[in-house]
């Protein structure tokens, strides 16, 4: 609760400095306060806990993601700066909605009552739908702000019209308090629109049209926050839905689950084939790694979610090297374009070389942590008797190897005459930190799987 | 301190130092940690006795909330084939130095990745392990082949990256059936698995998910489309490892594997090998009609390991022997002719048979070597590639005539396509390339002569490595009849 509390206190002072044109405090008092509130969080400090009333309950599962989610973005402010030097005022804005952001993904991954669910949500939107648009005097990116605030107010409408149903056919707004259990075909239909809603926020198909274009336009390193830390609170909360709810679920959703894997995984890889910008090759990848998210949610109990969560820190961190390669990339040739990525390592051997690993995990090669997610994921199915996903799930990544090492095949030439640039040392310390942390996590997985348990 | 895990360590830490230093030193720390690794390799397998399974155990918890251990040790045909991996790449280095200022460092760094990984390989004693490794090795060999080599390189090492993939994702699930088959509580080590026995079902789709993995990584004859682009297109001093090591690992692959469905085997090996037959006299045949060094080199190198490939098929004990005692001899003698054929391209800067004619008559010790080794890929008496086939061919003979007369053919077409490229790249009309008169340089001479003392001291002296290889086929036999 203190981390929250935090959190909107320090975004609110930050919100202040940007009025006051003091620029550079920003961004180091953004990062003091996230790792004040990553203290109190990992600390359990109980301050003010009891105004919660049942609200809210940090629970071990939800405690692991809001540190996964407050690390993220310690690694993903320093970014922010980035935007600064380009002259733009909006530092202390965008800093101060990002903070608020993560306040919603708390509430998102901890709530107990629906209604905190519905207002961490609309508190994330928010914030994301005004960061899609913060590249103001850019089309494309006031084009996917304007859509995805559409579409997203649309997912947040379902999934308020599912709480709703929720509360008519059990009689509480509380997870906890879940005494009434029957399978009515209101409380079916309502488990069934929450579960839509949820899966707008995660793109997974069919609700994934907004993906590719909001991820085109927003500014890149915003988008790496979207496909990110957005998800991992989207997931958290269909986690906790799926887990406290179990005796409200009716069996056939896990059949859909299946089914929305399958669709996800078998549709963004094939969109993905096509595709020539990064941007939106990265969009339909990230709705193939979603699809092998949900894969481990057929029978998720409390006991064997940390391999979601270690697909989901596996996915995070290779998607923020790949989102921050492609703004550098970006800024360097001015478009997001495959061919942008032509000769990179001769131009720029460092971010070619943390590329292709976030790329590598991405894909699932052994050695980094993006494999050993997925042999969790899909050892488990295989107990839990799902063979024929398993195989379907194993082709399928074989098409998603194809267009990650596309990618790979183009950066990596020995052109004598390349034209060199490079990157700022602190971004560099970071990607390295990042890279290192996908390949540590890969070799040793017992090194983060200890504290996921 | 004799530990299989820092004989891995050993290659993978250099590769740091050989990233990080200039290009004049990473060539020279490359050699000397590949030759440290052969060392400490023959420092710790000198104490191995034969009759003890397996030495220099390693074995540590891997994957959490699974009993999957990460378990690398020697047991004889891991010492075959570790052997054989730390004398190619040292010569592929020692061949590198020739025309040093092409490759950068990273080349050195890249290659003792590639032999941390092999070794890897070869020594992996649980299947987990195993397709670790089988999957890493790729990497480090596609950026290398991408980086380094002909025109059409990129897509000739894409094309070999998706089909490996391919194999090895199909294998990965393979392997998740067999788990959960197994059960959660197994410890799926080699020597434990020698005494389970699968149903004849699961048996099939195992073998069918490892075989078609095994035969895209060899590779066997429907599925080696990628082989001949990628032989051409690559550097030659990196072909060397591929085709002396890497095309190795799938039939490896097979022969540790074979115990897992030995019912399956016994069905299915009747449509198999002729399958693998075909593909010996297919790639002889169009091995007989090439002009590339390159392409001809790729097409003897998929008809030989047909051959392999059916003996290991045939289940028969000898032809396993022979089979294993032929990889070794076949890594050497493929990397050898790929060396040839970079000695004789760098002198005419064409990679057409034609166009070194009339060298012997210039430089007869080259004509002398490449003749040795010319002998030793045709399978003559006296020379290691004979013992492998004889032994295959004989065993293979004991279970259908057929698959020896056949199968037998091999040895007259190698001969009649590898005498057609001796002749037409030594003898005839000297073209009068001034290059072509250039002598050997040492690093030359010296990877000459080591292979050259090599394939002749096999082809004399075979015993031990025979019994070794009869010993590292016959265990899972030993395990069974002693139940």
């Amino acid at each position: 609760m203190l981390s929250i509390v935090i959190l909107t206190i320090v975004a609110t002072i930050t919100l202040y400095l940007g009025f006051q044109k003091q620029r550079g405090l920003i961004i180091p008092f953004g990062l003091l306060g996230l790792i004040f509130s990553l203290f109190c969080l990992v600390n359990n400090v109980q301050l003010w806990n009891e105004w919660m009333q049942g609200l809210m309950s940090v629970d071990s599962i939800s405690k692991t993601i809001s540190i996964i989610i407050l690390v993220a973005a310690i690694f993903i402010l320093p970014f922010f700066n980035l935007f600064n030097k380009r002259g733009n005022e909006e530092v202390g804005d965008v800093t101060g909605l990002f903070l608020f952001s993560l306040v919603g993904i708390i509430m998102m991954v901890s709530y107990r009552d629906m209604i905190i669910l519905f207002l961490g949500v609309e508190i994330v939107s928010i914030a994301m739908y005004i960061l899609a648009g913060a590249d103001r005097r850019k089309l494309s990116s006031n084009e996917a702000s304007l859509k995805y605030f559409i579409m997203g107010a649309f997912g947040s409408a379902i999934l308020l019209f599912g709480i709703a149903l929720f509360y008519v056919s059990t009689g509480t707004m509380n997870l906890d308090k879940l005494t009434n259990i029957n399978f009515s075909s209101l409380s079916q239909l309502s488990v069934l629109i929450i579960f839509c809603g949820l899966a707008f926020k995660v793109a997974l198909v069919p609700f994934h049209f907004w993906a590719p274009d909001v991820y085109e336009g927003t500014p890149t390193i915003y988008t790496g926050i979207m496909a990110t830390i957005v998800k991992i609170g989207a997931f958290g909360a269909m986690y906790q839905f799926i887990t406290l709810g179990s005796g409200f679920i009716p069996s056939w959703m896990f059949w859909l689950i299946s089914f929305i894997a399958l669709a996800s995984m078998l549709l963004g890889n094939i969109m993905a084939l096509g595709q020539t910008s990064m941007k939106r090759l990265l969009a339909y990848s990230s709705i193939v790694q979603a699809g092998f998210i949900v894969i481990g949610f057929i029978n998720i109990t409390p006991q064997n979610a940390w391999q979601v969560i270690y697909y989901l820190v596996a996915y995070t961190l290779a998607s923020l090297v790949c989102f921050f390669s492609i703004h550098f990339i970006e800024e360097q040739k001015g478009t997001d374009q495959i061919s942008a990525a032509e000769n990179l390592y001769s131009e720029n051997p460092f971010l070619a070389i943390v590329f292709s690993i976030a790329l590598i995990s991405l894909g699932g090669i052994p050695l980094t942590a993006g494999f050993m997610a997925k042999f969790f994921i899909l050892n488990n199915a295989a107990y839990n008797n799902s063979i024929t996903l398993v195989v379907i799930a194993l082709v399928l990544a074989v098409v998603s190897m194809y267009y990650y090492f596309r990618l790979i095949n183009m950066m990596f030439t020995n052109k004598i005459n390349a034209i060199n640039w490079k990157i700022g040392w602190m971004y560099q310390f970071l990607f390295v930190i990042l890279s290192v942390l996908t390949i540590a996590f890969g070799t040793m997985p017992a090194l983060i799987v200890d504290w996921l348990k | 301190m004799y530990s299989v895990l820092i004989l891995i360590l050993i290659p993978l830490i250099s590769s740091i130092l050989a990233f990080v230093s200039s290009k004049k030193w990473a060539g020279i720390i490359a050699v000397g940690a590949s030759l440290i690794s052969l060392f400490y390799f023959l420092i710790l397998i000198s104490g191995f006795n034969a009759m003890h399974e397996m030495t220099n155990n390693d074995s540590f918890k891997w994957i959490p909330g699974t009993s999957i251990t990460f378990h690398v040790g020697m047991d004889a045909s891991s010492i075959i084939m570790s052997l054989l991996t730390l004398l190619v790449i040292p010569l592929s280095l020692i061949a590198t130095f020739t025309k040093k200022e092409e490759k950068k460092s990273s080349y050195y760094g890249l290659m003792l990745l590639t032999l941390s990984a092999l070794l890897g390989f070869f020594s992996a004693q649980n299947p987990l392990t195993f397709y670790l490794f089988f999957e890493i090795t790729l990497i480090p060999i596609y950026f290398i082949v991408l980086m380094y080599g002909g025109v059409e390189r990129k897509k000739a090492v894409f094309e070999f990256f998706i089909y490996t993939v391919f194999g090895s994702l199909i294998m990965l699930g393979g392997l998740i059936f067999m788990h959960y088959k197994l059960g959660a509580n197994q410890i799926l080590d080699w020597s434990n698995l020698y005494y389970f026995t699968f149903d004849l079902n699961t048996q099939y789709w195992i073998f069918a998910a490892l075989f078609i993995a095994f035969a895209i990584k060899s590779p066997l004859f429907p599925f080696h489309s990628w082989q001949v682009k990628l032989y051409s297109q690559a550097d030659r001093q990196t072909m060397m490892v591929i085709a002396g090591i890497l095309s190795k690992m799938g039939v490896y692959g097979l022969l540790r594997f074979n115990f897992v469905f030995p019912d399956a085997l016994q069905q299915l090996s009747p449509y198999l090998i002729p399958l693998c037959i075909f593909g010996v006299i297919y790639g002889a045949l169009i091995a007989w009609r090439q002009t590339d060094i390159t392409k001809l080199l790729a097409y003897s190198s998929l008809s030989h390991l047909g051959l392999i490939t059916a003996a290991i098929l045939s289940n028969d004990i000898t032809a396993q022997q022979g089979s294993l005692f032929q990889m070794f001899s076949h890594g050497l003698v493929a990397a050898a002719l790929f060396f040839v054929a970079d000695v004789l391209i760098q002198r005419t800067d064409e990679q057409s048979i034609m166009a070194s004619s009339g060298l012997a008559k210039d430089n007869p010790r080259i004509a002398v070597y490449f003749f040795i080794i010319v002998l030793a890929s045709i399978g003559l008496p006296m020379t290691s590639g004979f013992v492998g086939e004889f032994y295959m061919l004989w065993g293979m003979t004991k279970v259908n005539i057929w698959y020896g007369v056949l199968g037998g053919l091999t040895i007259i077409l190698s001969a009649i396509y590898m005498l057609r490229f001796y002749q037409k790249s030594m003898f005839g009309e000297a073209i009068g390339n001034n290059k072509i008169s250039l002598p050997l340089r040492l690093n030359e001479e010296y990877v000459f002569i080591i292979v050259v003392i090599l394939v002749i001291s096999l082809g004399v002296f075979p015993k031990t490595w025979i019994d070794l290889s009869k010993f590292a086929v016959s265990q899972f036999i030993n395990v069974k009849s002693n139940q």
